[in-house]
Parts: structure tokens; sequence; C-alpha cells
């Protein structure tokens, strides 16, 4: 049996050549019953995402399987076969698991650490297992990159921090007020950045978001997607003493929120703290205003350091995250190994059982009438024999299955006890 | 002093104490029902608290502020003739919080000048030393929570001032918990320790009379109180909230460690 992921992601392949080559959820289905057509077919999985189409695939030995995943993709998403080659990559038995755990844990992801591709893989084993097309190996080995993406997850900090401008918004929030729950929310200005935002913190807990811009229609809209409420625009000040969080995109030329205006929001609200983000450029809210207490203001360039430094310590828990996956490729490949010895202890123990059957019966005549007793010992003493040859071989097997020449010496155990060939 | 006098005092400061009841209810859990009663028990203990000091102005023939503790007594007065009035005129009950506990042992101690009982055996005198420590000990321990997680609080702030090392602290708390964290403890901390100051003056002035009260280190203790009682008064009527109060925090902390220095080996100088 051979394992292979053949397929194209981000790196390989720009996203012109990546839309044409992702399953829908419509077709994938017939994709998956087609595959499985396919000659030498064992087991198979189609992962189709945006930034990745991969198809895991195990089939009999020496059926060339690869050149069968080239052509089976061509013709499925109506391609030239020549056209989709070059951007392939294709990964075979241990390359091939190293590359599953990689996805599963996030580190082949576009965003390193994120945490969709986990949910995607599942649904898309799911799938494959609804239409028969995984049992056996690729369902162990399924169930295993799920649970190395859950010790990569735990036991690094690759999933901790923030790395998109609105996410880490709604980190630093809760860094301030610890829980959002019963937090106000204002959004000055109806962007896409803001609504990406306030969409987070409403998510989070935050009970009651305001919604003000120039034009009273754009707040009416963003207002209905969480259920808002919309404040006159020229009111906005006197409503800032409500609210806890202030997210300010709009496109006025000057600074709207100023220190003056903010102090006297600050004594009305007797302190309790506010956390601003001004995400506008030119900038909403006038700078200076973050140094006064109980105030957190932050830019869109602050924000922006906030996502680098915690991209680069995600670059460092990648590191930590690989050695894992090595640790848990090797265990892996060494369990495979020692069922791969199986078959040939198997055919070890079958071919002295077979001798010492033929040769006690041609012997039996010789030896007259015995009693019960006698005779259980003649079967006692031939087989403690062969058990005793066999012990030797058998555990130097088991040992050398998990070896790199491991096949040499199992090869070598085959030819002496001429094991079927 | 007038016996009379002396005993309407004594009444007042009784009733004074349920001010005290209702502020540390306050502090404790925030919200405490029985404002009304605890203002008109106030109230009653003003009036009983001018009739004493008329009583002594007339047998001593003038304002009865000879010495510390008349001093002590008259003051109070005046405090609670303050707050009654910015109360009617404004409604500004909030400041109660901090009047009701200074007014309270302002009145205790003026009313300390002539012992008004010896201790009846050595078991209760003991007790009652040993409830003042322990309270002073769990308001301590309450104080040195406060003033860690205000340290927390200033590292964690300054973090996210500077817009820095964000990674580097999140492993400390939210600022949101932390402030929970210092306005909890701060409360508790008060409660026990304005309880200890109660126990300990008390056990003071039945042991060695009125000469206590002159000793500097007795001073840093009342002071390290009326500290402590400004900055609950600070933030819970005055909004003092984040940086400003958990520097207060540590600063009392500091305060308090004198006071304890000082005290050790206090009883030695208090027994008789």
């Amino acid at each position: 049996m051979r394992f292979s992921i053949t397929g194209v992601n981000h790196k390989t392949a720009p996203v012109e050549v990546r839309e044409r080559l992702a399953y829908d959820e419509h077709s994938l289905p017939d994709a998956l019953l087609e595959l499985k057509r396919r000659p030498g077919f064992r087991e198979g999985l189609i992962l189709s995402t945006c930034n990745r189409v991969e198809i895991a695939l195990t089939s009999e030995d020496g059926a060339g399987s690869g050149v069968a995943v080239d052509e089976f993709l061509a013709h499925t998403r109506n391609v030239a076969q020549e056209w989709v080659t070059p951007y392939l990559y294709r990964y075979e038995d241990g390359e091939a698991i190293q590359h599953l755990f990689r996805v599963a844990s996030s580190l082949d992801s576009m965003v390193v650490g994120e945490p969709q591709i986990l949910g995607q893989l599942k649904s898309a084993y799911a799938l494959a297992k609804q239409h028969g097309a995984v049992n056996g190996f690729l369902d162990n080995l399924l169930t295993r990159a799920f649970n190395v993406a859950k010790r990569v997850r735990s036991e690094t900090d690759i999933g901790e921090s923030a790395v998109s401008v609105s996410y880490a918004a709604v980190e630093l929030a809760k860094e301030i007020f610890g829980t959002l729950e019963d937090k106000k929310v204002m959004i000055v200005g109806a962007g896409k950045m803001s609504e990406l935002a306030a969409r987070h913190l409403r998510r989070s807990g935050a009970t009651q978001i305001f919604v003000t811009n120039r034009t009273h229609e754009r707040a009416v809209e963003m207002a209905q997607l969480f259920d808002g409420k919309i404040v006159d625009y020229a009111r906005f000040p006197s409503f800032l003493q409500e609210v806890d969080i202030v997210i300010t995109s709009s496109g006025a030329p000057h600074y709207i929120i100023v220190r003056d205006d903010m102090k006297k929001v600050l004594d009305a609200r007797r302190n309790r703290p506010m956390f601003l983000i001004d995400i506008a450029v030119p900038r909403n809210i006038e700078p200076s205003i973050n140094t006064l207490d109980n105030v957190f203001l932050y830019d869109i360039d602050d924000l922006q350091k906030v996502v680098e430094t915690n991209l680069k310590g995600r670059a460092q828990s990648a590191e930590d995250a690989e050695a894992i996956i090595r640790e848990e490729v090797s265990r892996m490949m060494a369990r495979l190994k020692a069922r791969e010895v199986v078959p040939t202890i198997v055919s070890l123990q079958e071919q002295l059982e077979n001798v010492r059957a033929a040769e006690t019966a041609r012997m039996r005549g010789k030896l007259g009438a015995l009693t019960p007793e006698q005779e259980q010992a003649l079967e006692a003493l031939t087989k403690s024999i062969i058990n005793k040859i066999a012990h030797g071989p058998i555990s130097e097997l088991r040992r050398q299955a998990s070896e790199p020449e491991g096949h040499y010496f199992i090869a070598t155990i085959r030819k002496v006890f001429r094991l079927g060939e | 002093m007038h016996e009379m006098g002396l005993l309407w005092l004594r009444i007042a400061t009784a009733l004074y104490g349920v001010g005290l009841l209702h502020a540390l209810a306050v502090l404790i859990r925030k919200k405490a029902g029985f404002l009304k009663y605890a203002l008109f028990a106030f109230l009653i203990g003003a009036v009983l608290h001018f009739v004493a000091i008329v009583e002594l102005a007339t047998a001593v023939g003038h304002l009865p502020v000879d010495n510390f503790f008349e001093c002590a007594t008259v003051c109070a007065f005046l405090i609670a003739v303050l707050f009654l009035y910015v109360y009617w005129r404004y409604d500004y009950a909030s400041l109660s919080v901090c009047i009701f506990p200074l007014v309270f042992v302002l009145t205790q101690i003026g009313a300390m000048e002539t012992p008004m009982l010896s201790w009846p055996n050595p078991g209760v005198r003991n007790a009652w030393l040993l409830l003042h420590v322990m309270m002073i000990l769990l308001g301590y321990a309450a104080l040195l929570l406060t003033a860690v997680a205000s340290i927390f609080y200033l590292i964690q702030e300054r973090q996210l001032k500077r817009k820095k090392s964000i990674n580097l602290f999140t492993k400390l708390p939210p600022l949101g918990t932390l402030d929970n964290l210092v306005t909890n403890s701060m409360s508790l901390g008060f409660v026990f320790i304005t309880l200890g100051v109660i126990a300990g003056s008390t056990w003071a002035s039945i042991e060695s009379g009125t000469a206590w009260i002159r000793d500097p280190r007795i001073a840093l203790a009342f002071i390290t109180w009326g500290f402590y009682l400004t900055m609950v008064f600070l933030r819970a009527t005055a909004g003092w909230r984040g940086r400003k109060a958990a520097l207060m925090a540590v600063a009392v902390l500091c305060c308090s460690a004198l006071t304890w220095a000082a005290h050790v080996g206090l009883r030695t100088m208090l027994a008789r």
C-alpha cells in the first residue's frame, strides 16, 4: 500500500489557478465517487479550501496513482492536464504524513496558526467517510492528525495572539476590561474595518452597539447588521460618556474627538476606563488623549504593530510546533513499520508449524501405540522446539521494524526461512 | 469631665456607630439598604453630642477645648454638623462613607478621657487585645493584596499605554479584573483596620488611661488610618480609579509598614 498527497496550495499556485481547481460543496461528493472508481484506489479524501486543493490517497502497490491524480484533477475540473501539472506538489509516505500533520496544525496556512483549517479538514474527512471513501489506514491517520493539531495548539502559543487588525482590537479590549459582557460600543463612521471589529466585539459579548455616520442611510444599514442603535452624527459627542469602546473610521479631515472633550467625558464617567480605536486616516482622535489616565487610544499603526509582534511570536511557536510534528511523524512511521512486519511474522510461524506438523506425521507411524499422555508430550515437545527457534527471529523482526534499514533484515529473514515469495 | 456630659457623649458615640456600620456595609457589599436609619441615628447622635458639649461648657464655664480629648469631641461635632448641612442642602450622601467612620472614631476618642470601666479579669483584657491584633493583621493582609494587585495594575497599564510587548504581559490579568480586585480587597482591608483601630484605642484607654494618646507612634497609627480613609473616600466617591488609585494603594501600604514597625514593642510601653 502507498500513501500520497497531491495538490496545490497558496505557495505553489496563484489564486487564478486555485480558484479553477477548487471544488465547491456540490461538486465534491461527485468527485469523491469518481475518485473511488479509479483503478488502484483504496481510500481517498479531498480537501478544498480557498488556499488549497489537496487529494490524499492510499492505493494498491505499484498502481502509479500519481499520474492518475493529475489526470483526475484535470478531468473533474475541466482543465488541461499539462496546464495543471506544474503547480502540483506530491508527497509520499512519511513526507505525506508530515504534510498532513502540518496542514492540520495550521503550520502550512497562509496565516500560520489560524484555526479554520482544522475545521475544514474535519468536514472533508466527514464527507469522505460518509461516501465510504475512508476506512482503515486513512481513518487512523486523520484521527491522529486531529490529535496532533490539538497537541500543537495546547503545547505551543501558536493560536494565542491576534494576527488581524480587527481581532487585535478585540484582544486589547479584553486586556483592558477583562470581560466584554455588558460593555457598550460606539462606531463613528461606517467602514468595512470598523464593521469587522464591531462584529468581533459583539461576538465576544458586547451588549449594545451605537452607530453614527455622516450619511444617515449608511448608519441605518450598518446598525441593522448587529441590531445597533443609531445616534445622530451631530450629537454623538454627548453619547461618548455612555460607551466603553469607541471605534472611529470617519472620513473627517480633522480630529472629531479632542483632548478637552475627552477630559469632560471621563469626569462624567467617574473615570471608568475607555478604549478608543482610531482606524481612520487621517486620524479622527487627538493622539495626546492617550496621555490621560484611564483612556487607551490605539490608532491603525499601533494595531498593526501589535499584529506584527504577534506574528513574530507565532514564528517562534511554529518552530516548537515543527518539533512536535517531527516527533509525531516518527512515532506514526514506527507504528506503520511495526504493522508492515506482521505478515512476515505470521508466515514465519506458519512455515515452522507446517514443518513440525509434516515431520511429526511422518515419524508418528514408527513410534507405535502411545498413551494419550505420551501423545500430548510429543505435541508439547515439538511445539516448544519451534517456538524456541522462532523466538529470536520474531523479536528481532519487531525491533528492526522501526529501524531505517529494517527492510533489509526483513528481506533476509524471508529468504532464510523460504517464506512465500 | 462632667458626668452627665460624658454619658450623652457615649450615647452619641453609640448612635454614630450605626453610621459606621452603614459605611462598612457599603464598602463590603457596595449597596446597603439602611442609609435612612443610619442618617437618622447620626442626626440624633449629633443632637446628643451638642447636649454633651453644652453640659460640659456650663460645667467649666467656657467652650471645652482645653485638652486633646475635648478638642476631638468638638471637632467631631463640627464635622457632623457640616455633613448634615451638606446632606440637607445638596443631598450628597456618598460622603457618608468617609464621614461616618471619621466622626465615630473622633467621638470615641473624645469620650475616652475618663476610662469608663476597668478590666473584669485578665482573660477579657487579653482577648480584647488579641481581637485588636487579629483585626489589624487581617487588614494588613487585605492591604498587601491591594498593593500587589495595584503593582500588577501599574505594570499592565504601562504596557497598554506604551503599546509595546503586549505578548510578554498577557499572563497578567486584565486591567478590569485587577481594578475590581483592588477595590474589593481595599474595602475589606479598611473594614478590618477600622475595627482594629477601634478595638485598639479602647484597649489602650482602659489599660493606661490618657497618657498613650500623646505618643507619636499612636499618632502615626491614626494618621495611617486617616490616609487609608482618604483613599477609600477618593475611590468610592471622587472616582479615583486606575493609575492614581493604584499609586495611592502602594503609598498606604508603605505607611502601614511604618506603623507596624513603630508598634513593635508598644505593648511594653502601654503596660502599667
